[in-house]
């Protein structure tokens, strides 16, 4: 079967223990970074930050790749953008495209950040368990008066992992929803007029009644949005607090290099 | 244990679904209750539950009423309900997420959850399962995981809403034996099906019609009811055919009549015999 990407890979590693807040935290620092550094040695910094680091994950570096690979034809037009519309002295001219030192530069900088966005963000979720993610979000939103919004920071967290376990059923309705359809003579190529609402009608009706099955479910598990505890144990330990110091440590590098 | 009084219900929409029940759950039984569709069985396992509140009479579920707020967490620990569609049940990624949601919502702590998730999947045998995705189970490895999610928060009563109806038979059966087990264990059940043939053990069944129970009895006087035909409600294919035989006047004992080998014995004992 072949694994989405972004997904977790169980394991034991420096990286897996590490506490997720610790782990959301810095990968919101190092995306600060990415965008703040102006030079190519800072980008090389962060690309060797990141190679540490994943040879320190023990995770395989060809699921990294398969992260970026998706992404591969936005950056490329956003490179391409760059290399062709940016004001400066002239490369080569090629009919009317005339792409410019400075747009390499700064095609190749873009690219470069987009790049390492995606490579950190893929590190987090590689070694982490999606639940401690939610988790460990849940714990950093909790002083934040999130009441004012009409919601907990619990109700947040459940939603989140609501909608992620709830996708595939969704998606597995459109198919039966459009199935049904077929069958009763529906032509969805030819007719899209008349398929859509024949398509949503049926559809929404479904979901609804799944939402209600599912709420019940749910609230006959003592569900009730207000405080609730986790299976995850948050704790920062030793480690978490020598990791932030690195981590710091390395920011200040990058800044001044 | 659970108590039903003078309980009627109609849905915000005006449809009556419940009409003057009274009903007690006793400590330890085996409750199976029976009934066509729209016949007010799921009504009545969410009254049971605490999770609608009656429109007129009262629910209370080992002392709490189901209409103070107050007590609602105490009667989730309880009694809980394991629903038909084991798809719209789950709630966690992994098998383990999802049964530890019961828990994490009763607010214990961390090695508490850990301890009571798994000994819900002990108990329905699902540990091989721990990290798959639940949707990726099959409809009766499905179901039992359902229960497990509702074994995990520790309830002294468990509610089954036509639970074997969306499995194949032979998933169906194997669920209800894990739910025979857990009775064995000292839980109480309700279960409901539009199966008669799976109410055979019951220490009582209840069947339903038009939001009445109807008929009451343990399940030798129900099943021999005169007027449980005329609810369009087919008698399993043993009993009935000892009914008939009855007419001849061969009389088969009700210990008979639960499986076909216990059937053919009998019938074995009575002619070989003489
Ligand atoms: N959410 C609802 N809103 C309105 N009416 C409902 C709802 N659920 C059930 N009913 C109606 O209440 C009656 C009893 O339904 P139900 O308890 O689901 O019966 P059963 O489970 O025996 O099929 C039926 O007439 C049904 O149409
Ligand atoms: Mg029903």
């Amino acid at each position: 079967m072949k694994e989405p990407v972004f997904s977790y890979v169980p394991g034991t590693s420096l990286l897996h223990r590490f506490d997720p807040r610790i782990k959301i935290a810095a990968v919101m620092l190092l995306g600060i970074l990415t965008f703040r550094i102006e030079n190519f040695e800072g980008i090389a910094a962060l690309f060797a930050f990141f190679f540490a680091l994943a040879s320190l994950s023990g995770l395989p570096m060809k699921m990294f790749f398969r992260a970026i690979k998706p992404m591969m034809l936005f950056i490329t037009f956003i490179f391409l953008a760059q290399l062709l519309f940016t004001d400066g002295k002239v490369l080569v001219s090629y009919w009317i495209l005339q792409p410019s030192l400075e747009g390499l530069e700064t095609g190749l900088k873009l690219a470069a950040r987009f790049i390492l966005l995606l490579l950190f963000a893929a590190l987090l979720t590689a070694s982490t368990n999606p639940s401690a993610i939610t988790c460990g979000i849940e714990r950093m939103l909790r002083p934040l008066p999130l009441r004012w919004l009409g919601i907990t920071s619990f109700e947040l967290a459940t939603m989140m992992n609501i909608s992620i376990a709830f996708l595939p059923l969704l998606f597995e309705r459109v198919e039966r929803t459009k199935a049904a359809q077929a069958a009763r003579g529906m032509d969805f190529v030819k007719n899209p007029f008349r398929s859509v609402p024949a398509l949503a009608i049926p559809l929404l009706r479904g979901v609804i009644r799944d939402a209600e099955e599912l709420a019940l479910a749910m609230e006959s598990r003592g569900y009730q949005g207000s405080r609730r505890t986790s299976m995850h144990e948050l704790s920062i330990q030793k480690n978490d607090w020598k990791a932030l110091f690195v981590l710091a440590v390395f920011f200040i590098f990058v800044l001044f290099l | 244990m659970i108590r039903l009084e003078k309980v009627s219900y109609s849905y915000p929409d005006g449809t009556p679904a419940l009409e003057n029940i009274n009903l007690t759950i006793k400590k330890g039984e085996f409750v199976g209750v029976i009934g066509k569709n729209g016949s007010g069985k799921s009504t009545l396992a969410l009254q049971l539950s605490g999770l609608l509140k009656p429109g007129t009479g009262r629910v209370v579920i080992r002392g709490m009423d189901t209409r103070d707020p107050s007590r609602l967490q105490g009667i989730r620990k309880f009694v809980g309900v394991v629903f038909q569609n084991p798809e719209t049940q789950f709630v966690g990624r992994t098998v383990e997420e999802d049964l530890a949601f019961g828990p994490e919502n009763l607010c214990l702590p961390p090695v508490e959850i850990r301890r009571c998730v798994d000994m819900a999947l002990a108990e329905t045998e699902l540990e091989k399962y721990r990290h798959r995705s639940p949707k990726t189970l099959s409809g009766g490895q499905g179901q039992c995981a359902a229960l497990a999610g509702i074994l995990a928060m520790r309830p002294e009563c468990l509610i089954f809403d036509e639970v074997a109806s969306m499995l194949d038979p032979e998933s169906g059966i194997a669920v209800l034996e894990t739910i025979k087990k857990l009775h064995k264990k000292g839980k109480t059940i309700v279960y409901i099906t539009h199966n008669l043939e799976e109410l055979h053990d019951a220490d009582r069944i209840l069947v339903m019609e038009k939001g009445k129970i109807k008929i009451e009895g343990d399940p030798e006087s129900v099943f021999s009811d005169v007027f449980l035909q005329d609810l369009g409600l087919p008698l399993p294919s043993l009993i009935e055919l000892a009914a008939n035989l009855k007419t001849h006047g061969v009389i088969i004992p009700w210990e008979s009549t639960t499986s076909p080998q216990n059937f053919a014995e009998e019938i074995c004992r009575l002619f070989l015999r003489t």
